[in-house]
């Protein structure tokens, strides 16, 4: 009689098991700790939940056109989120196909290639997906509550969103796959980079303003309003699973049953179909792309730059080679004889070399550089963040005539700082935070070398932090250019972003050290830990408190006539006392515990 | 049985494996050395169907990898130089987890089990989390958990990394034992004293290219060395070396 367990319950028993005593792991958490990330989620979803709800009534409450506003808006929102799902599913389903431990320990049992597929593809899913949930549940629970929906409309969007997420979770295996065959590592790289630029590009470039008169406003304003929300069209177009998704909620919220029922078999149709698709014909695809990666086969070598290329490489390597005998052994070496080859010319390293940092110093950084450089994703990511600011900084220009009243000008120059802060907590926790765990089991390498532990983190907050400034300095340059803002406004801004900058650089590297994960090589499976989960709470609270204390403080006022110099002066005091609290106390935790770290 | 027919693998311009024929009969113990990057983890990947030859192809006990992989693996045993486990679960789950997937019964599990728990001392670790193993705890874990289902073919990447000289010892019989019993092993490594002491045949890889084979008795004659092992594979690989340097001349 054979087990009656199939493999693939068996790899989602196992994995649900690894999963569930790894929550357990909490209890071993201080509950301070625990007890703030809890609250924080619960105060997210809470907040959103009325922001939502808040913005949702004033939305509808806009005369005659309230409702079609709401609609436009629901379709846009699961549009952009169906492509960041996409996206999302690529990259993980990417590293998880290919770049995984266990996914090759599977490949050497009896366990048929379409379970190991299978599996991956639901776990990859369930990765990149659980965001999405996470910020849409407030926003479909406030849209429920303002349409006054029956009990049923909650149950059944959940139904529709889950159905809905198989179709990107395949989409994005497939993309994988078919890059995977035919790009090798860092060619897929570049192809995500390049379709991240072209995105923003196109966000750029469909987005653009468009400027109104006031009395086309007043005049014509459905003509005005069809004439903008022409730019939102592509989201209804019904080839969308995201327009099968918002036509189901929308349809089942207003009671049209019949209709909603339409999308939903629609949505379940393809997720089904396509689900059959993957499990009959992308398990042997996948087999041979999984081979094909550990083969480090490449499109790019059949194209002539590459190979012209990688001859300027081979021949720096032969010239390296020629410093050996022909019997492989190395030419005896005079002493203090130059060898070019083996010391290639490095940009980086006369850069550094003019800085005149210490050697130890310039080591560790000129390592650090090359290793993100090198990770196409960290520098991929960082771009697309920071890239986005920028298409909406560059874009404050159009904004400029409307933003008349000190009120607007205030209110956007305070969101500014805040978005600036909250990108750089985002790109501190994602590739900051796991810089001290990444070291892993090299640590020893720089551990034991006369700079020691403590010198290192000191060298990774200047360097992280440092390399932060450039980009929200600029960002806070720019911003301020264009909104016309006087240079004492701009300098206030550039104090308090520098300030924020060095505190969540400090919160990054103090917390990393403090919660290493020595024994896990992929930054994102570090960074989902309790540590890097509690890095971004505390960046986020931070951020909150110190944008909120600057703004009730501005010495500008909210309104044309009220400055007040006392007040400005002690927001400053919180500001500051807050900078210090939330990040020397972390930084200082985490340079005894380096000092203190047994190699 | 293992048999390796004209294997190659090319990584883009690079023949990392170069026609490779080979076959290890049912039972014998068969070490493979080399120097590094010489194609030895690369034959083996093709071997236990991680990664396609690019030409030629792999058996094991009859079963083609690529054509019928589920019937090779079936018979197959493969422990990696780091092994995959699973961190939050213990080493008896992470056995019974392996048994099941070769479709094993838990009677049958729970018997091969109360073989391998005692032999590779993992008794006292057998409740705890895999999370809290020492390396070479966990090393003992990936082996005993490979030779749970009795496979027909055991392929070991770098047994010894990580072991004491106890449980070396133990890994040791257990492989020389197994195979006395008809399974055949294909260890590779670079400890020259671990061919010598455990294997029927020695095979040298070299730059893709299997350069040598033979007991290490066949490898001294055939490189004019006695002594340990380590002599004649120091000679064998300086010849082909210099061969290769001369052709590429």
């Amino acid at each position: 009689m054979k087990p009656s367990r199939t493999p693939l319950s068996l790899l989602l028993w196992v994995n649900s098991l690894s999963t569930w005593r790894r929550f357990l792991a909490l209890r071993h958490q201080s509950r301070l700790l625990v007890g703030v990330i809890g609250i924080f989620l619960t105060g997210y979803l809470l907040l959103s939940y009325f922001m939502f709800h808040l913005g949702l009534r004033f939305i509808g409450r806009f005369p005659g056109l309230g409702s079609l506003l709401v609609e436009r808006l629901i379709y846009l929102l699961f549009a952009f989120l169906f492509l960041l799902l996409l996206l999302s599913n690529l990259v993980i389903a990417y590293t998880n196909l290919f770049r995984n431990r266990e996914t090759a320990f599977l490949l050497t049992l009896p366990v048929p290639i379409e379970t190991v597929f299978i599996w991956k593809l639901i776990e990859s899913t369930l990765l990149a997906s659980w965001a999405f949930l996470f910020l849409i549940a407030p926003l479909l629970a406030a849209y429920g509550y303002v349409n006054h929906v029956e009990w049923h409309f909650y149950p059944a969007t959940l139904a529709l969103v889950g159905v809905f997420l198989v179709i990107p979770g395949v989409v994005g295996a497939a993309a994988a796959i078919v890059l995977a065959r035919h790009l090798d590592r860092k060619a897929f790289q570049i192809a995500v980079v390049t379709v991240l630029l072209s995105f923003i590009a196109l966000i750029a470039w469909r987005f653009q303003p468009e400027p109104i008169a006031n009395e086309q406003l007043e005049a014509r304003v459905q003509a005005v309003i069809d004439r903008l929300l022409v730019n939102t069209s592509f989201a209804q177009s019904p080839a969308l699973p995201s327009y099968w998704l918002s036509a189901g909620v929308q349809n089942w919220a207003e009671g049209a049953l019949h209709a909603a029922g339409f999308f939903a078999l629609v949505l379940a149709s393809y997720s089904l179909f396509l689900t059959r698709m993957a499990t009959l014909f992308l398990g042997n695809p996948f087999g041979e792309a999984a081979s094909n990666v550990q083969s480090r086969n490449s499109l790019f070598a059949e194209w002539a730059w590459f190979r012209r290329l990688e001859s300027r490489r081979s021949a720096l390597a032969a010239e390296l080679r020629s410093t050996f005998r022909a019997d492989g052994r190395p030419q005896p070496v005079d002493r203090g004889k130059y060898h070019p080859a083996w010391h290639p010319s490095d940009p980086l390293d006369r850069l550094l070399r003019r800085l005149r940092l210490a050697p130890d110093a310039r080591a560790v950084v000129a390592k650090d550089i090359r290793l993100f450089w090198r990770d196409t994703t960290q520098w991929g990511q960082t771009v697309l963040l920071f890239g986005l600011l920028t298409v909406y900084v560059i874009n404050l220009r159009h904004f400029t005539r409307q933003l008349d009243s000190q009120f607007w000008v205030s209110l956007v120059s305070f969101l500014n700082l805040g978005a600036c802060a909250l990108n750089v907590a985002t790109i501190t926790t994602r590739f900051v935070f796991p810089q001290f765990s990444l070291e892993g089991r090299r640590v020893w390498v720089v551990g034991l070398a006369p700079l020691g532990l403590a010198r290192t983190v000191w060298i990774k907050f200047w360097l992280a932090s440092i390399a932060a400034l450039l980009l929200t300095l600029s960002l806070t340059a720019l911003s301020g250019h264009l909104l016309h803002l006087e240079w004492p406004r701009i300098l206030f801004f550039a104090a308090a972003t520098t300030i924020m900058t060095f505190t969540l650089n400090a919160i990054a590297v103090g917390l990393g050290v403090l919660y290493p994960n020595f024994r896990e090589t992929n930054p994102s499976k570090i960074v989902s830990g309790f540590g890097g989960t509690f890095c971004l709470v505390l960046s986020l609270l931070y951020i909150l408190a110190s944008v909120v204390t600057l703004a009730l403080g501005s010495p500008w006022g909210w309104r044309e006539v009220d400055p007040q110099p006392g007040r400005a002066a002690f927001a400053w005091t919180v500001f500051i006392l807050f900078s210090v609290l939330a990040g020397a106390i972390p930084f200082r935790l985490g340079l005894r515990r380096a000092a203190e770290t047994e190699l | 049985m293992i048999e390796l027919i004209d294997v190659v693998k090319h990584f883009g311009d690079v023949r990392a494996v170069d026609g490779i024929r080979l076959t290890v009969p049912r039972g014998e113990f068969f070490c493979v050395l080399g120097p590094n990057a010489a194609g030895k983890t690369t034959t083996i990947k093709m071997l236990v169907g991680l990664i396609r030859p690019t030409s030629g192809s792999a058996r094991i006990a009859g079963f083609d990898v690529q054509s019928e992989p589920l019937e090779a693996r079936r018979r197959l045993a493969y422990v990696p130089d780091f092994p995959f486990l699973y961190e939050k679960l213990t080493p008896w789950e992470f056995l019974r987890f392996t048994g099941q997937l070769f479709l094993m019964e838990d009677e049958a599990i729970g018997r091969a089990a109360s073989d391998l728990v005692p032999r590779f001392q993992l008794e006292e670790w057998l409740h705890k989390p895999i999370e809290a193993l020492s390396h070479g705890t966990r090393q003992r874990v990936a082996i005993a958990s490979a030779l749970l289902h009795d496979p027909e073919v055991f392929v070991i990447d770098e047994p010894m990394v990580g072991l004491d000289p106890h449980h070396a010892r133990v890994v040791k019989d257990t492989l020389r034992e197994r195979a006395q019993r008809g399974m055949t092993v294909f260890l590779s490594t670079h400890q020259t004293s671990v061919a010598d002491e455990m294997a029927d045949r020695v095979g040298i890889i070299h730059r893709g290219r299997l350069v040598a084979v033979g007991t290490p008795a066949d490898l001294h004659r055939s490189a004019g060395t006695d002594g340990a092992l380590e002599c004649a594979f120091l000679a064998i690989t300086e010849d082909a070396f210099s061969e290769g340097s001369r052709s590429a001349q």
